[in-house]
């Protein structure tokens, strides 16, 4: 078994490029779980433990993230609670601090688990991740990087480096809607981020991926109740609820158009 | 793979898997018994252990992840340090078996200043699991240790 420990971007990129098979390890939560329940057979790691550059964090203009910057450092900068106060929220809510002390933005969205709190509020912020390889680097939007199911549009040798969240032209809200304890993730999660008069509404944990629908939020009447649960109801319509241990599909689609209207009532008016 | 461990202010090598859990070194390499496995998922807490003075999840953190870092356990706070203290005083604890990672995530919630009402106290705690549910005397404790 190996464990490479490269400190700089363009070492990892390298090596990743030399074994696509590798398993890159950011801040190891979700690989630990995977790991530790005996579900990975990896012989060969990557860890980014060691390159400083993902680590920094840049607040002037837009919030520009390494992807190695923790749950816990979005959730408790002050400027990030002050700017992106819809960010720091979705990051702050994820499991327990210890996680959150470890667990990454890089991570989060590279595992793109279903019911992890982030990813629908990256995506109603129009947040893109940098995505390099020895190739090059691209942009990528977080609803084009999560393709399903713990399946992203990343390619054997890329890497995510960097998120990059524009500065909120409104208010941002995150609802974390839970049926068990405390540290448990979403039975429905819903993000929303206003944009002057118009908003972005995500829906998480409900389905393979983040879902937004630019259309029907189009409708909206900020501030207006009707107008809030019309959009609810369109919403938990459209959307293809999965059922789990946390809710059934048909309990989900209900609290899909509840959680909805609420977000909208507390962007607006 | 070796690797040089900081445990409680000693230097530690060992020779593991670098996908040996870190509470499994502190257990069967180190023998500090303290941090236990239990949920196995990083859940319950009872695998508490400080890195660079910040609660993780030991029972799923690969031990390499924690090189470089100061790596605290029960064992290596005092024996008269103020939290262990407090819940001493309170007797808040009946089988004990969850209370090493509870006074960890204590004394970063009491350093931080983030224990000053039982609501935040409660919300910090949200992922320490005590089955013979102490929770309102651990509560007790916090606050009394944050005064």
């Amino acid at each position: 078994m190996s464990w490479q420990m490269p400190s700089t971007v363009d070492e990892a990129l390298r090596l990743k490029a030399d074994n696509p098979g590798a398993t890159v390890i950011a801040g190891g939560t979700f690989l630990g779980i995977l790991s530790g329940q005996g579900l990975l057979d990896n012989d060969e790691w990557i860890s980014l433990q060691n390159i400083s550059e993902l680590k920094t964090l840049g607040t002037e203009g837009d919030l520009s993230v390494g992807a190695m910057v923790t749950h816990r450092r979005l959730e408790l900068t002050p400027v990030v609670r002050e700017d992106w106060p819809g960010l720091a929220q979705a990051f702050g809510v994820v499991a327990s601090p210890r996680i959150r002390n470890v667990a990454t933005i890089g991570g989060v969205l590279a595992d793109a688990d279903y019911a992890s709190d982030p990813p629908s509020m990256l995506v109603a912020s129009r947040a893109v991740a940098e995505v390099a390889s020895v190739r090059g680097m691209r942009r990528v939007p977080i609803e084009d990087l999560i393709a399903g199911h713990y399946e992203t549009t990343l390619a054997d040798d890329e890497l995510i480096t960097r998120v990059v969240v524009p500065r909120p032209r409104g208010k941002g809200v995150y609802r974390k809607f839970r049926t068990r304890s405390r540290e448990d993730r979403p039975t429905v999660a819903v993000a929303a981020a206003r944009e002057d008069d118009r908003v972005r509404v995500v829906v998480g944990a409900v389905s393979d991926r983040p879902q937004h629908y630019a259309d029907i939020c189009a409708a909206w009447k900020p501030g207006d109740e009707d107008s809030a649960r019309e959009i609810g109801a369109a919403y938990a319509e459209a959307i293809r609820c999965i059922g789990d241990g946390r809710g059934s599909a048909a309990y989900r689609r209900r609290v899909v158009g509840v959680e909805v209207r609420r977000v909208l009532m507390q962007v607006g008016p | 793979m070796r690797i040089e461990l900081s445990v409680n202010g000693n230097a530690i090598e060992v020779d593991v898997e670098p996908t040996t859990m870190l509470v499994d070194v502190l257990r069967d390499h180190v023998a500090l018994t303290g941090p236990r496995v239990t949920c196995g998922v990083g859940l319950c807490g009872t695998c508490t252990v400080l890195l660079d003075g910040e609660p993780v999840s030991s029972c799923i953190l690969m031990a390499p992840l924690a090189l470089g870092k100061q790596i605290t356990t029960i064992e290596g706070i005092p024996r008269d340090d103020e939290v262990v203290s407090c819940f001493d005083r309170q007797h808040a604890f009946q089988c004990g078996f969850c209370i090493p990672g509870m006074v960890l995530t204590a004394k970063n919630m009491v350093e931080h200043g983030t224990a000053t009402s039982r609501e935040q106290i409660r919300e910090g705690l949200g992922g320490n699991l005590c089955r013979c549910g102490c929770y309102t005397k651990i509560v007790d404790a916090i606050e009394e240790a944050a005064r």
